[in-house]
């Protein structure tokens, strides 16, 4: 108000004044009359100021929706700490989490007895497999030659199958699959091991093949047979093992039977709890709209309505005696399964039939007491677990953020941990921004320095232009070529000392690393290229002068001078990485699972899932406002959090290596 | 000219510029210049603002080289009788022997240390002692080391702007140059660090042979020994200070002395 008043006051005055000082005009020139016009105030604001505001309050815009995503996601995602807490509690109350103290550690038997069983075969393959073989190519030669006849042999059947039968007809087909079958027959290849006299008459047998004779011809049965006896053979001289594999797998039979009644029995609990909160919930919602509604009429069948709706809360405590009561009898079946095994573990034999077999023998010996030693300690805690003790909000955010589990859609029990997601986000970045940096940052030293000009038009557009490849192209192209082409490669015979070859799943970390480097290096090539760029002329003139060389100047002054500009590159590259969604999810093989970093470095050869893929895949098919619905969005502020702190120390060591200025 | 009857008697001048052209690309900047320098003189170049003095010093070290299609185009520069466009001639050597200081005062972002050993380093030097040693002597000869010896890890940039130009100085003789070549050492500066960097200069001429661009006239008497006058990219008039600044011998040295330029 003050300052349009002044305003008012100085715009009459200066009319004259201005008169003056010009030389003076015969009318007023058109300049002056547009500035006095703008001096009139508009709805008694100083258009200056106006303007001042038009464009603060456009640069407040930015802020304004940056906060109201922060507020939307911290709306929707906070509820999941409640929803998640009556969720573990329902787990414990219904006994889920009884079970799981046995259940889970259970698992390692299977691993276990997988090893037992690769070891077994590899075992047996040392002295069976040569027959086999002999077997096998045998019926492969035969199925090729049936293959081939497969026509003349339809033509004979169904002549067979005619009523009544005509005799030339068939005499007819006969002969032509006889001449056919000799053909085949001729035409195959016979492998080296089967000797002349034994291909003659494969030959001979595949040409008499008629479907009419159903019996094996006989040497495919002499075949069979000597596989056969050499396999029995090998059951024999390796029945420490073989007997050592069974007695292992039998082993968790009656252990896995009482958990499995027990798991039932929670689940059934559990179910029945849930429909009675979904029930539960519906009848306080009636209450409500009863008791908020005006028409009595209405008010009274809304009533009614709840009333009718009362369902009968399941008694938690008494079912969870039928589960807690059986402890003892748990424990006893633990202890006797951990003796068990314990007397496989002792009765292995030392030797198995090959290195790798052995190697795998021992892995198992050494696991065993481990595992008994765990299934002990788990049961020894069935004792202390107490069906009512409340679920605590630490131990939900310690479930949520160090929870090493993210099962949905579970029929057992949903879990969502965050370490797997979290750890294959991490892993990708780390993998991305390794290969990046280097590529980026000398492609930038190398332009910025030593290019001509013709060079750097060609390599700038170039790199810039990755820009614009959509990233779901990227996807493609990692699915279709990138993982072949590492699959490929990691299949080389002089390249297997490279840890993880070769290597098992064509989608996985690296091949999302690789291409998600690939999109990093713009962002990153760009701006060190910028920061080298404002390097100051001065410095180089200083440098040239003292006698260094290009080499010199570059890595000595110019480099040094331009890293807090390369760091920040190399941050906001890494900023881009963590936040980049489709080609991780096309590529990076989507296991949910933290990836096993026992693997040494190989685990870059791992499929995983990461934080922006999993809010991709599964948020389009949750229902809105349910528990799984709100962990992704809880997801998706953790998120947000990494990207702000990836941008804030982008500055942070932008500020703290800029050289101050004198 | 007075050159003429030195060279008799004392050995070869430190650097000697023989009917030198000088183009920038088609332009042409310097005219048949003669200059010879004396060791351990101070030898001031004086002109008019775009006469081509910085050209002329920058032709000293070869520092033109790195503007494209500028080239000395007939003559001859010899430093210590070697002819520095010798195919033989390595350029990192020349510009050991040759140092600069520019202008406008620029260290490195680094420490003041690092600063002053920088020549050495990149020359091959390795040896600890050897660079303590000679921080120590070129700091000390750039009247920076009773100032400075406390932080010598602190970043050069946090210096005053005379003391960074001092720093300069220092880093430029860290590795013992034969000539040491200003710029207007003194332009960018208030006049008590102009006074400092002016008393350093009779200090600097006991050890090394200063070739300064000035164009401050008072500048010159104060700190030369030998003043070279140009206009127009040519050399108009080159003797000793006080002659040249008493007694000129051109019209056109003597209307720019007293001013009336025209
Ligand atoms: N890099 C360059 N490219 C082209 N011309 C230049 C360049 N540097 C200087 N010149 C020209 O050479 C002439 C002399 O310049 P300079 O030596 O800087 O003069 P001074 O230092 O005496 O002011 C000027 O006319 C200037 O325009
Ligand atoms: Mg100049």
């Amino acid at each position: 108000m003050f300052s349009t008043a002044g305003f008012c006051l100085i715009s009459g005055a200066p009319d004259s004044r201005r008169m003056n000082s010009l030389p003076p005009p015969s009318r007023p020139p058109l300049r002056s009359v547009l500035l006095m016009s703008r001096k009139r105030t508009i709805l008694g604001l100083d258009p200056q100021k106006l303007i001042k505001y038009f464009f603060g309050s456009n640069a407040s815009v930015a802020i304004i929706v940056l906060v109201l995503i922060m507020v939307f996601l911290l709306r929707e995602g906070i509820d999941f700490l409640p929803t998640y807490q009556r969720e573990l509690q329902t787990y414990r109350r219904a006994g889920l989490e009884f079970c799981d103290i046995i259940d889970q550690p259970l698992q390692r038997n299977q691993a276990l007895s997988s090893s037992l069983r690769q070891a077994v075969s590899a075992s047996l393959e040392t002295l069976s497999k040569p027959a086999r073989d002999r077997r096998d190519a045998a019926f492969l030669l035969k199925r090729q030659v049936e293959d081939k006849t497969v026509q003349q042999r339809e033509s004979l059947t169904q002549a067979l199958e005619k009523t009544p039968p005509a005799p030339e007809q068939i005499e007819v087909f006969r002969r032509e699959l006889g001449e056919t079958s000799v053909a085949a027959a001729k035409a195959l290849v016979y492998p080296a091991f089967f000797s002349a006299a034994e291909s003659e008459q494969l030959q001979r047998e595949f040409a008499a093949l008629t479907p009419e004779v159903t019996d094996l011809p006989p040497l495919l049965q002499t075949l069979v047979a000597e596989f056969s006896a050499k396999d029995r053979e090998a059951r024999t001289k390796f029945a420490a093992l073989v007997q050592a594999q069974e007695e292992f797998e039998e082993a968790t039979e009656p252990l896995q039977e009482v958990v499995d009644e027990l798991k039932a029995k929670a689940l059934e609990t559990k179910e029945k709890a849930v429909e009675f909160e979904v029930l539960e919930t519906n009848r306080q919602r009636l209450l409500e709209a009863a008791a908020t509604e005006t028409d009595p009429k209405e008010k009274a069948s809304l009533t009614k309505e709840a009333e009718e709706s009362v369902s009968e809360a399941v008694n938690l405590k008494e079912s969870i005696k039928e589960i807690t009561g059986r402890t003892a009898e748990l424990r006893e079946q633990v202890e006797k399964y951990a003796v068990v095994i314990e007397k496989a573990a002792a009765v292995l034999p030392k030797e198995a039939g090959t290195g790798a077999a052995r190697k795998l023998v021992n892995e198992v010996r050494e696991g065993i007491p481990e595992h008994a030693r765990e299934m002990r300690a788990a049961a020894a805690t069935l004792e202390g677990w107490r069906w009512d003790k409340p679920v605590s909000i630490f131990s939900v955010i310690g479930a949520f953020f160090f929870g090493t589990q993210w099962i949905t859609n579970s029929s057992w029990q949903d879990f969502f941990g965050f370490v797997p997601l979290l750890s294959g986000s991490l892993v990708i970045a780390a993998i991305a921004i390794l290969i990046a940096t280097p590529v980026s940052v000398v492609a930038a030293i190398y332009t910025n320095q030593f290019a001509s000009e013709r060079e750097k038009e060609l390599i700038k557009p170039v790199i810039e232009f990755i820009q614009a490849i959509p990233s779901v192209v990227l996807g493609f192209i990692g699915i279709s070529l990138v993982g072949n082409l590492i699959k490929d490669v990691s299949e080389w015979g002089w390249l297997q000392w490279v840890p993880g070859f070769p290597i098992q799943e064509r989608l996985n970390m690296f091949n999302a690393g690789c291409l998600l480097a690939f999109m990093a290096v713009p962002t990153m090539f760009s701006l060190s290229e910028d920061a080298l760029n404002n390097v100051p002329r001065a410095y180089i003139d200083a440098s040239d002068a003292l006698g260094a060389t290009k080499l010199q100047t570059v890595f000595r002054v110019i480099v040094p001078a331009g890293i807090s500009g390369i760091l920040s590159a190399i941050l906001l590259g890494l900023g881009r990485v963590v936040g980049e969604t489709m080609v991780v999810l096309l590529v990076a093989g989507n296991r949910i699972a933290i990836p096993d970093f026992s693997a040494g470095p190989g685990v870059i050869f791992q499929p995983a899932h990461t934080l922006t893929g999993i809010i991709a895949q599964e948020l389009g098919e949750v229902s809105r406002g349910s528990s799984h619905w709100q962990a992704l969005f809880m997801v998706g502020i953790v998120l947000f959090a990494i990207s702000l702190l990836v941008n804030w120390c982008a500055r942070a060591v932008a500020r703290r290596f800029e050289p101050h200025k004198a | 000219m007075s050159a003429d009857s030195t060279a008799q008697s004392t050995p070869p001048p430190v650097v000697q510029v023989r009917d030198m052209d000088f183009c920038y690309g088609a332009s042409k900047a310097l005219f048949d210049i003669n200059l010879k320098v004396e060791y351990h003189r101070v030898t001031a170049l004086i002109g008019p603002s775009g006469c081509g003095k910085s050209t002329l010093l920058r032709c000293i070290n070869r520092m033109n080289d790195r503007v494209p299609s500028a080239r000395v185009t007939k003559g001859e520069v010899l430093v210590k009788g070697k002819n520095i466009h010798d195919a033989d001639v390595d350029l990192t050597q020349l510009r050991k022997q040759v140092g600069m200081v520019f202008q406008k005062s620029n260290p490195f972002p680094k420490s003041i240390y690092e600063n002053v050993a920088y020549g050495l380093r990149i020359h091959g030097e390795k040896n600890k002692s050897v660079l303590d040693e000679a921080v120590e002597r070129s700091l000390t000869h750039a009247a920076l080391w009773e100032e400075l010896k406390d932080r010598l890890q602190a970043n050069a940039l946090a210096l005053s702007g005379g003391q960074q130009q001092r720093l300069c100085i220092a880093r430029a003789i860290a590795t013992v140059p034969d000539v040491l070549l200003m710029d207007e050492p003194c332009s960018a500066l208030d006049p008590i660090s102009t006074l400092k960097i002016e008393e350093l200069m009779h200090q600097l001429a006991h050890e090394f042979t200063v070739v300064i661009v000035t164009h401050n006239m008072q500048q010159a008497v104060r700190v030369s020994d030998y003043t070279a006058f140009l206009h127009l990219g040519k050399l108009i008039e080159f003797a000793p200070t006080e002659e040249l600044f008493t007694n000129p011998r051109e019209k056109l040295t003597e209307a720019y002395l007293r001013g009336t330029f025209s």
